[in-house]
């Protein structure tokens, strides 16, 4: 097991987001995390980043109890995320974004920097290798020297996949990564996810492109006002009558309307 | 022949564009990790004060009397740093603003030890010792054909024109690394930097301590280069002053802090033959600047235009 939710509850003042959540994702699986808007998802990448702290509830990640430490440490046991609003540094070039993701990796400090001591020069090379192949693995190599903010929104989405790759996660949390993206796009980004699968890593998704994520998952989770609501392979899912009624119905009739 | 070119006043001009420079890097580092700190006069006097005090009292060569002011001001800076964590923006700016009018209050208060407002007289002055040391090692400025007061405004101004030029030579290397991306992450998005692995209060406290650094070295410089200091020189009119020398030259780069203190060292002595209306136009020239180019005069995109001009240029 990679990681273990444990009865997460979170409260925002009177509104509880997340109420007494649990599951838990086997390792190298692609587990999707899906739900009406507002159900807490997002949420729920909070309180694994702990950007927010959980009200009560604990996170165990590869056997350690995690819940509320500093956010910057729990990239470095390896987890790291992307955002639902695209958050890249966006006046920094795209290879400069990702070798930022990269900084768990690296160790040169001040002095080092300053002085360009041999072993910075050689970290320093290695990352932007590192962050090259990864550029490539996502389809931005060519745009390398692009300031990030000029890139097209399929781009900047891929973008952030690849900065969150670049700190080496075990666990990798993609926020809505189909979200604005065409079609053609969509299919590029199953075939990333894939990809990134066969190398080991976990993929917890949260989205609401049903075809993708039905593809995509090895099991799922379906949260509705911040209470879990099934979890299952997608067949079980897709079959679920309570799922149906409060999120996979309803998102029908919108499209029908 | 050099003793007719070297005019002491220039060099004196000269000397206080560099320290200007220094004070405008110590708003710069901080910024650059998106900390608007406006302690750099607090900090400048506090340099200023301790190796002020140390040579006065205790002989100490003036080497180790600036070393130890510029210490002082970053210990202070690290003190003052942790807390001010919680604090961006304007919250921050007004109290480092709060702190440099604490610590020159203490200046005023302190009689014993500052001698009130009245301030510190006979600080043993950099060009006249370096010309002792010239003396001790069988050295006369004669030999090279200028006066002794040449030679002492000649030494201080290449002392400071070697100093700014390891400061900048420092910030840019720092820029340029995995140091620099940290700062310049946190300053773009500070949540995001964070989940990238960055220990944010960590950087953060860095570069406000750099920052408290240079303006305590630049405090130590400047009272060795003037020879009295008084709790006046460190007011808040500095602070805002060194601001305006990094938001003027442009903010986002470092040669906007050069520029800006250069310039807006240079102008009133180059408009001194309009004497009162100077300060005037010093005034109508911020705020034209401010409505037409909030960014400063110089920014990447200019400089990157530059660059790609003369590239071209060179190809063909
Ligand atoms: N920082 C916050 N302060 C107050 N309320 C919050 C905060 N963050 C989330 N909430 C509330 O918690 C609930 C769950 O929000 P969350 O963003 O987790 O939903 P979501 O499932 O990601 O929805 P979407 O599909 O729209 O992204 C919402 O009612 C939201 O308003
Ligand atoms: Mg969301």
């Amino acid at each position: 097991m990679v990681i273990e939710v444990k009865n997460i509850t979170k409260n925002f003042g009177g509104i509880s987001a997340l109420k007494d959540v649990s599951f838990s994702i086997n390792k190298g699986e692609i587990f999707g995390l899906i739900g009406p808007n507002g159900a807490g998802k997002t949420t729920m990448f909070n309180m694994i980043t702990n950007i927010y702290e959980p009200t009560s509830g604990e996170i165990i990640f590869q056997g350690e109890n995690i819940t509320g430490i500093k956010p910057y440490k729990i990239t470095e046991k390896g987890i790291c995320r992307t955002y639902q609003n695209i958050r890249l540094f966006s006046q920094m070039s795209t290879l400069h974004n990702v070798m930022v993701g990269g900084h768990s990796q690296s160790h040169s400090g001040v002095f080092s920097s300053v002085f360009r001591t041999k072993a910075q020069r050689k970290e320093e090379q290695l990352l932007i290798e590192r962050s090259e192949e990864l550029l490539e693995l996502v389809g931005l190599l060519e745009h390398k020297d692009t300031i990030a903010e000029n890139l097209a929104y399929g781009q900047q989405r891929r973008l952030e996949i690849a900065r969150a790759l670049a700190s080496n996660p075990s666990l990798l949390l993609l926020d809505e990564p189909a979200a604005g993206m065409n079609e053609k796009e969509t299919d590029s980004l199953y075939d990333l996810i894939k990809t990134v699968q066969s190398r080991g890593i976990t993929v917890l998704i949260i989205e609401h492109d049903m075809p993708l994520v039905m593809k995509l998952c090895d099991r799922i989770t379906v949260l509705n006002f911040g209470e879990k609501l099934a979890e299952g392979t997608p067949e079980e899912i897709q079959n679920n009558e309570a799922v149906i009624e409060a999120y996979l119905g309803k998102e029908e009739d919108e499209v029908d309307a | 022949m050099l003793g007719e070119i070297l005019n002491t006043y220039y060099l004196q001009i000269g000397s206080f564009i560099l320290i200007n420079i220094m004070l405008a890097i110590s708003v710069y580092v901080p910024l650059s990790s998106g900390q608007l700190s406006l302690g750099s006069a607090g900090f400048m006097g506090v340099g200023a004060y301790t190796s002020a005090l140390l040579t006065i009292h205790f002989d100490l060569p003036i080497v180790i009397g600036i070393i130890a002011g510029a210490l002082a001001a970053s210990a202070l800076g690290v003190i003052v740093g942790i807390p001010s964590l919680r604090l961006s923006g304007v919250y921050l700016a007004i109290a480092t603003l709060g702190l440099g009018e604490v610590i020159r209050v203490i200046f005023v208060n302190w009689d014993s030890l500052t001698r009130g407002s009245v301030g510190l007289t006979g600080i043993p002055q950099l060009g006249r010792e370096i010309l002792e040391f010239a003396r001790g090692v069988g050295f006369e400025p004669a030999m090279i054909g200028i006066k002794n007061n040449q030679f002492v405004f000649l030494s201080i101004f290449l002392v400071l024109l070697v100093l700014v030029i390891v400061i900048l030579w420092f910030v840019v290397r720092q820029q340029n690394s995995r140091v620099g991306r940290a700062l310049s992450s946190i300053n773009l998005d500070e949540k995001a930097a964070e989940s990238m692995g960055i220990n944010i209060t960590y950087y953060k406290v860095i570069s406000f301590t750099q920052g408290a650094f240079f303006a305590g070295l630049a405090g130590a410089l400047f009272a060795h280069v003037i020879g009295y200091i008084s709790p006046a020189d460190f007011s808040y009119h500095r602070a805002v002053e060194v601001l305006i020398f990094t938001v003027f030259g442009g903010s986002e780069v470092i040669i906007g802090s050069v520029f800006g203190a250069f310039f807006l060292t240079l102008m009133p002595e180059v408009l001194r033959f309009v004497s009162e209306f100077r300060y005037i136009i010093y005034g109508i020239l911020l705020v034209v600047l401010m409505a037409v180019r909030p960014q400063g005069i110089l920014d990447a995109n200019l400089l990157k235009k530059i660059k790609f001009k003369r590239s071209k240029g060179g190809i063909r």
